[in-house]
Order: structure tokens, then sequence, then C-alpha cells
């Protein structure tokens, strides 16, 4: 009775992902031609920037350079994935709640507290990275429950209210840092360097590709699993798909209505442990808010299936290096990639290619007698 | 005492002027909201409309003066407000053009127009401008001002009508308390008003009757995007006169808000637009007193939840997955996040 989005709208049309980024890069690859003194080598750069350069000569064997930015591919692409399954569990539920960022900034800040406080006291790694995912995992879920009660309760818009706790948490995260956490040795504010006992091992030399890589199959796996094989998985899924069902069979749907909120924050949560105990290291007050925006990209390309996630989060990420690349060896800036993710997104959700009414023999009606398209929207 | 209070009601005046000002983009988005919503088409683009029409205003009047160097400055600023208008009028139909025709969730559809705001402007910044931050580097004219002379003898007054240097309040400033009259006759005394109604309170129904829907919806979505852009000029051509990269700031967000806190209503609307000018200025207040920068800027975001908790303290809660039988119950239809999108 109950279909899942993922399997029943992307089943049919296998070709309409490849399409949607395509026809986006098309649209993004005519506007750099319109402004570009060098469009084809800002998309050469673009498209193949984000690479590891390898190379063989006679002299030196075997070469492997700009692995640094290939990592940084990687870095990226983790954090995505976390923020994708933050966002997407949510949106299974029909919630558009847009608070992976408040709650990756708070959980970082948990993370790093607890890593400072526990690391400072002495504690082995064994002590201080388990509870330091705890602490940012209580956060995330927290800060999550908010905007799932405001809706449950009082009815508020989760759009809004997410923004708003959006906005408060980078606030509360900058004032807990600059009153409390500063370090005044640092010469900028930022929290102390986390102890090494906080920091999660390092995999690839010169970058912060961690040991959080190995996480990610899991934490997928989790959220797949919590979808598929649980209750409020279950509930969560049929809210979104069928409201009036969930109501009529007398599911709790203001109870799942708050948990898909705060189990998405769950997820932002590891995000928030990645970006402070892998990438960073300590946290600076001006960290940059609008990765939850990022986030939501990677879960509407993923069509909200934790599976996909991880793919398009990789997808997205390459986007994200090859355009910093694009940058620096072109004049085309890379907020040109915004401009290709919002039409990746608009051509994503359409449901068709051309308009319902642009059949020809609609077309003829249309001309003979103009009036109302049959359908209602 | 009587010097005393008329510093007083001089202070009083500057507040309520500071208000005026901070409230008026916030109004233009909210009413364009309110229209798009009722005709049950949520917008959630409105940030991202503002911030497009805010920068091809300040474009199109720099590019005039350029292109046409006779032209004086006033006529100048209306060709960038017709450029950004005319701009966030495409945007606007782009859209539309997503959700109604190729059956695009539009909130997610509203959510990409957002994105697709702040790259484009900050591309095109940095492509015509060559910086990345602000159009600082050009001058750009603003808006005029209408002055309302004969009041100098009463100092509260004239600060209340003219505003801040005798100048006179930004001619969007009036034009957004009249587009509140302007709206609320369109809605609830005309055919057309009627019509959008009917089309945001059961399409099936309005469809039967004889409504053109899908022309409605568009109609609803033109005119938010209109109005949600007339807020975007005052920023870049009135309230300063340049453009900042996300000069919006989340005001369009806040819009959205506001129609919700004003119960739908264009003078609800009003009123919740007020609220959100008047905390933005109480924030400003604070910033002279000795509190963190921090806490500051937490106060409108919390005054908006507050608003949010007190608008629907009252309401049976929606969850935003009722459908349209429970919206009979309460009387009045919750934002139309329902699902039946994902069967159509």
């Amino acid at each position: 009775m109950i279909q899942d989005t993922a399997s029943s709208a992307a089943a049919p049309r296998p070709w309409q992902l490849p399409a949607a980024i395509a026809a986006a890069l098309l649209v993004g690859f005519g506007i750099t031609v319109l402004v570009s003194a060098e469009p084809w080598r800002a998309w050469l750069a673009l498209l193949t920037g984000a690479l590891p350069d390898i190379r063989f000569s006679d002299a030196e064997g075997w070469q492997v350079r700009r692995l640094v930015r290939f990592g940084s591919v990687i870095e990226e692409a983790i954090t995505l994935t976390f923020l994708g399954l933050a966002i997407a569990i949510p949106f299974r539920a029909r919630q558009f709640s847009l608070g992976a960022d408040g709650q990756m900034f708070l959980s970082a800040l948990a993370a790093a507290a607890v890593s400072l406080a526990l690391g400072g006291m002495g504690y082995g790694a064994f002590a201080v990275l388990p509870a330091a995912f705890a602490a940012a995992v209580l956060t995330g879920f927290t800060w999550g429950l908010v905007p799932g009660w405001l809706k449950a309760r009082y009815g508020a818009n989760e759009i809004v209210t997410t923004l708003m706790l959006n906005l408060i948490a980078v606030q509360l995260y900058r004032l807990v840092i600059t009153q409390w956490m500063n370090d005044p040795n640092a010469g900028f504010l930022t929290t102390p360097v986390l102890p090494a006992a906080a920091l999660l091992p390092n995999l690839l030399p010169r970058t912060n590709v961690s040991a959080m890589l190995f996480l990610v199959p899991f934490v997928v796996l989790g959220a797949g699993l919590l979808l598929t094989r649980t209750t409020v998985g279950y509930e969560i899924r049929t809210v979104g798909q069928a409201p009036a069902f969930a109501r009529q069979v007398g599911m709790p749907v203001k109870r799942t209505v708050v948990l898909s909120m705060a189990l998405g924050g769950i997820f932002a949560a590891f995000a928030g442990v990645h970006v402070s105990n892998a990438l960073l290291k300590r946290l600076p007050v001006d960290l940059t808010p609008g990765m939850a925006f990022e986030g939501l990209v990677v879960a509407l390309l993923a069509r909200n299936e934790p599976r996909a996630i991880p793919m398009a989060a990789f997808l997205y990420a390459y986007l994200r290096a090859g355009a910093q690349a694009m940058e620096r060896t072109s004049d085309v800036s890379r907020e040109v990639v915004l401009v290709i993710q919002a039409f990746i997104i608009l051509f994503v959700v359409s449901e068709r290619l051309l308009p319902a009414t642009w059949s020809p023999a609609r077309l003829l009606q249309w001309v003979r007698a103009p009036r109302a398209p049959k359908e209602a929207r | 005492m009587s010097l005393d209070l008329a510093g007083w009601t001089l202070f009083a005046a500057t507040i309520v002027v500071a208000v005026l000002r901070a409230t008026t983009p916030i109004l233009f988005a909210a009413l364009g909201g309110l229209v798009s919503d009722l005709a049950g088409s949520i917008n959630v683009a409105l940030e991202g409309l503002m911030l497009i029409a805010a920068f091809f205003g300040v474009m199109g009047a720099v590019y005039a003066a350029q292109w046409w160097p006779g032209l004086p400055g006033w006529a100048c600023a209306w060709l960038g407000c017709a450029a950004g208008l005319a701009a966030v009028l495409l945007v606007t139909a782009t859209l539309g053009f997503f959700h109604l025709e190729l059956g695009a969730d539009l909130i997610v559809a509203g959510i990409a127009v957002n994105l697709l705001a702040a790259g484009l402007t900050v591309f095109l910044l940095v492509t015509l401008v060559g910086d990345k931050g602000s159009t600082a580097g050009l001058s750009s004219p603003a808006l005029p001002s209408l002055h309302i002379p004969g009041l100098g003898g009463l100092p509260a007054l004239d600060m209340l009508i003219n505003g801040e240097g005798g100048h006179g309040h930004h001619v969007l400033v009036y034009t957004a308390f009249l587009a509140v009259a302007a709206v609320w006759i369109f809605l609830s005394r005309t055919r057309y008003g009627a019509w959008l109604r009917a089309v945001g309170e059961n399409p099936q129904a309005a469809l039967g009757a004889g409504i053109p829907v899908k022309r409605m919806r568009y109609v609803a979505l033109l005119t938010s995007g209109l109005l949600a852009g007339l807020g975007g000029i005052y920023l870049s051509m009135g309230y300063l006169t340049l453009f900042q990269a996300d000069m919006t700031a989340g005001r369009g967000f806040l819009a959205l808000a506001a129609v919700f806190l004003g119960a739908r209503r264009p003078l609800g609307t009003l009123a919740a637009a007020l609220l959100f000018g008047a905390s933005a200025v109480l924030a400003t207040q604070l910033g002279a007193l000795a509190l963190p920068t921090q806490v500051v800027y937490m106060v409108p975001p919390f005054v908006t939840l507050c608003a949010l908790v007190f608008a629907g303290r009252h309401k049976p809660a929606r969850t935003g997955t009722d459908t349209n039988t429970d919206t009979k119950n309460t009387g009045r239809k919750g934002p139309p996040i329902s699902s039946e999108r994902l069967s159509a």
C-alpha cells in the first residue's frame, strides 16, 4: 500500500538524474560563455580540477600529485554525507527541516568542549572519543527536538523555525567560543587545539582524511536500517507518503514529526564531530555557516535514499573542489557552482521534461479555444 | 520638564522612523508571501527574489548611467528599478514554470531559487564589478524620498513625517504601506482576489467552478515576486545605496514567518512585519549596552520564534501533513506542505 518515494519515483526514470545533471551543467556553461573570455579552459578546470595528477616518467617512475586537493574532496564528501542524511531523514516524513546547520555547529561545539575537558584530564582516546561522540549526538538530537516540538505543539512552520534556530545556534556558538573557550595565545578567536587523544587517526598524509571514512558506511547503513527496519522508520515513511492514512490507522503522527527532525540531528552531529575532531582540530569563531544547504542538494540528488547519499555527496564535493580550481586558473568565480546546483535541484525535482500542455494536440486545442488546462496543478 | 518631554518625543519619533525603515523590506516580501500563500502556493523563494531585485536594480541604474550619459540621476534610478523588477519577474516566472508546468515541488524549487539568487548575484558581481563583497566601488543612485514641507515648527512631527535629516521618507516606504491597502482591496473586494483565495482553499472545487486555477497561481506567484522585488530594491536603492552579497540577511524568511504570524491576513501581516522591524531596531538599540554582540543578534530570531509560538498557542497543532479535511475543521488552511504533490 505504501510505496517508497525513492524507489517509485526513481525506478521508472533511471535516465533522469544524469539528464538533470547534464542539463544543469549546460545551463551553467551557457552562463559562463556569456561572461567569460575563456569558457573552455574554465570548464576543463571545473570538471577535472579535483582529480589527482598521476603521471609516469622514465626518470621518476609513477608520480601522484595534487593528492591534497583530492583529499579535500573526500573530507568534504564525508561531511556532506552526514549532512545529507540529516536533511533526508526529516524529508522522508515531509518535514522541510533545514536545521542541520545549527545542529552541526552546536554538536561540533559540544564535541570540542568534551574533548578539551576530558583530554585535559589525561584520559586516553578510548574514553575521550566516545564521550565526544555522545555529547555531539545528544546535542544534535536535542536541538532537533526544538523545531519538531514547535511544529507539533504550535503548528510553527518548520522552514522558518529551523532557519531562526540556525541563526540562534550560530550566535550561541560564537558567544561560547568568544566568552568561555577562547585560546588567548592563538592570535585569533578560536578554541585551543584539541588534545591528541580526541583526534581521529589520519589516513592520508598532508590531508585531513581520517578514520571517519570507515565510519561512513556504518552510519549510512544505520540510516537505511532506521528507515526500513524500525517502527519509527516505517512511521516516518508513512507520515511522509500518506499522512491521512497514517492518522487513520492511529499512528502517532506528531511524535513521528518530532522524532524525524531530532533523528536528523544525530546525523548532523556526526558532521559536527567530523569538523571539530578531524578536519579543523580546533573551532574558530568564524566557521562558515550554510553547509546545510549543500547537504540539502545532496539529499535531493539522492532522492532522500540513504544508500545513494554518499555517491551524491562525492559528486557534489568533486564539483566544489573543481570550482575552486576553476576560480584559481580562470576568470570565472566559483559561485557559478551555486547556479549549477540550483538548476540541478530544479531539474531533479521536475516530473516532466516538457509541460503536459505542450503536446501537439493540446497546443492545437489551446490555439483554437484558449482556456484553462484540465489539471489543477 | 517640558524640554525633557520634547527630547523624549523626538527620541520616540526617531525610533518610529527607524522601525518604519526596518519594516519596509519585510513588509513588501510578507505581502508577496501572503498573496502566493493564499493561492495555495507557498513561496519560500522570497529571500532569493529580494536579492535578485536588489542586485539588478543597482546594476540596471549603473548601466543606464553608462549607456546614456546625458540621463539625469533620477531617471537612471527608475530605470534600475524597472530592471530589478523585470529580473525578479523573469526568475519568478522560471519558478512558476518549473512548478506549474514541469511538476516540481514548489518548496524545493523555491529553495533552489534561493541558491540560484545567492550564486548568480555574487557570480555576476565578481564578473561585472570585480568585487566579491559589494558594489561599493560604483556610485549608484537611490530612488527619491518624498519631503512634506511646512513642519519645521514641530520637530517631533517633522521627524516623524520627514525622517532623520528632514529629507522625507523613501518613496518605497510609502509604497509599502499603500501596498497593504492595495493587497487588502485586491483580496477582499475584487473578483480576481476571490478567485485567488478560492484556488488556495480548494483547487478542485475552484476548477469545477470554472476558475482558471493554473493562471491564478501564475498571477499569485508573479505578484509575490513583484512585491518581494520591491522589498529588495528598497534595500539596495533606499536603505543602502549599494548592493552587498547576501544583503537580504534572512528578511525573506522573516517575511514568511510574518505571513503565518499575521494569520494570513493583510493587516495581521502588517502587524507582524512591524514587530519584526521593531525587533531589528531593538537589537541595534541593545548594541549600545554592554551586552555581547552575539546576544544582540539572537534577539530578532528569538522574537520570531516567540511570536510563532504565541500565534499557535490556541490552535490545534497542524503538523503540515494535514489534508484538506482538517482545514475545514480549523477554519483555515495549513501551509500547503501536504503530500498531494507526490501523487500529482
